[in-house]
């Protein structure tokens, strides 16, 4: 049988908890994700109702479908949208987590590199390329500026938080993400 | 006397038959050169030789007018990803060098991304990867997909990392004279989906078409459909996708290394 990956479909991480990307998950994609991926979770990022045949999978499958409703990160409340997507990232329990738009290019890179960059340290560079990989270099700088400024004062039980986040060794059961990563 | 002596004779004295030569490369070619170690490829030996190779080069323009244009555009654009330049791996690690020092945060190789479970792809990994490398994807082996030496620097740090080295000397596909050989792809695919070897990061020059081709096989060990396949070869080598690595990934006879992964029970490769 051969496995159909949603378009754009990628690991995000893999270690002790797996998180992946994609587009919209369409029919010819389910035997992959309920065979491959195992998942509890499903996060769309995006502005469209759920479609018939998807519920029914998700249904079928026990995953639970997440929907924050984002037209663009230039919508008015993004901030909230984009901690409501963090808080379910940021709980052990949620994994293994799919995050999905439609395409799986900008609203999906934009989730990735504010994971990338608040909780696993990395560098504008590497956001930039992992975000332009995906996307196809087309219509990005809005999306990066917001990257590069978002911020966030989400308040989390630090035993929940999976391994791959990076904590500072502040020794509380409650994290504020300062985009800093200080304590 | 080497192959590359043989050869360059072939190519002063009787360029036609190098030509046929390099049309029908097999046993037959051995024994015509006097070689029976069942080592010999023509494509590699030119291709790792470059005295030899725009020799080559030149007996096949007289032969073949007409794709010297083709061709040349090509030399001169598309495989300048392929050749690592050890100089310039150098200039552009200690530029960075000086910037970083001090900063915390990790900075990851170029065309870094993840692959399946613990198997990473990325392009040539410089001194500023390296604490990214070690402390954030914790690998244990590393995979070099180019024939030439390995950077002192990058062997330093990885005997510091205790990370072990895998080197599988492929020559980049340089449409349509040098192709990857099948069974150096199985010996990389080994290497690549042995969980011994994971956390373990492939990389080549660019991270483009010889790690996309190795991804590209691993797609196929897992039954990925050829379109998700080459959709997945095209972001990564874009803009610069090459219908030969596509093609390869379609032809790849990946027999030998199924039966191997299914004794050693390596299959399905875990997410």
């Amino acid at each position: 049988m051969v496995y159909i990956p949603p378009l754009n479909f990628a690991p995000v991480v893999s270690t002790e908890v797996s998180l992946y990307r994609s587009g919209y998950p369409m029919p010819l994609n389910y035997h992959f994700i309920a065979d491959q991926l195992h998942l509890k979770t499903v996060i769309y990022v995006g502005d469209k109702d759920i479609s018939e045949d998807y519920k029914e999978f998700l249904d079928s499958q026990g995953i639970r479908y997440e929907f924050v409703h984002v037209e663009s990160c230039r919508d008015a409340n993004i901030n909230t949208q984009m901690n409501q997507v963090l808080r379910k990232v940021l709980d052990k329990k949620n994994y293994p987590i799919l995050i999905h738009s439609n395409k799986g290019k900008h609203r999906v890179g934009v989730v990735v590199g504010i994971i990338r960059k608040l909780f696993q340290g990395w560098s504008t560079t590497g956001i930039y390329q992992e975000y332009g990989i995906f996307s196809g270099g087309l219509k990005g700088e809005v999306d990066l500026e917001f990257i590069t400024m978002f911020d966030t004062q989400l308040v989390v039980r630090r035993d929940g938080v999976p391994d791959f986040v990076k904590l500072p060794s502040d020794g509380g059961d409650y994290r504020e993400f300062d985009g800093r990563n200080k304590p | 006397m080497s192959y590359r002596d043989r050869l360059e004779g072939l190519a002063a004295d009787e360029p036609e038959s190098l030509l046929k030569l390099l049309k029908q490369e097999d046993e037959e070619i051995e024994s015509k050169l006097g070689l029976n170690n069942g080592m010999l490829n023509l494509h590699r030996v030119i291709n790792e030789d470059p005295g030899l190779r725009k020799r080559i080069e030149r007996i096949l323009d007289r032969f073949y007018p007409n794709d010297i244009n083709a061709k040349s555009q090509e030399n001169n654009e598309e495989d300048v990803d392929d050749i690592y330049d050890a100089d310039e791996h150098r200039v552009k690690s200690d530029a960075k060098l000086r910037i970083v020092d001090t900063e915390e945060e990790v900075i990851p190789p170029e065309n870094f991304s993840h692959i399946v479970g613990e198997i990473y792809r990325s392009s040539f990994p410089r001194p500023e990867n390296f604490p990214f490398l070690q402390n954030s994807i914790k690998l244990k082996s590393i995979m070099v997909l180019i024939p030439e030496d390995y950077p002192q620097e990058n062997l330093d740090f990885m005997s510091q990392a205790k990370i072990k080295l895998f080197q599988i000397g492929m020559s980049g596909n340089k449409e349509p004279f040098v192709n990857i050989p099948s069974d150096l792809l199985t010996s990389a695919l080994e290497v690549a989906i042995n969980p011994e070897n994971h956390p373990i990061l492939i990389h080549c020059n660019r991270g483009k078409h010889r790690t996309g081709c190795l991804v590209g096989c691993i797609r196929r060990l897992q039954n990925w459909s050829l379109t998700m396949i080459f959709d997945e070869y095209r972001r990564f080598a874009f803009p610069k996708a090459r219908a030969l690595d596509q093609q390869f990934i379609e032809m790849y006879d990946e027999e030998k290394i199924k039966k191997t992964a299914h004794e050693k029970k390596w299959l399905p490769i875990k997410w």
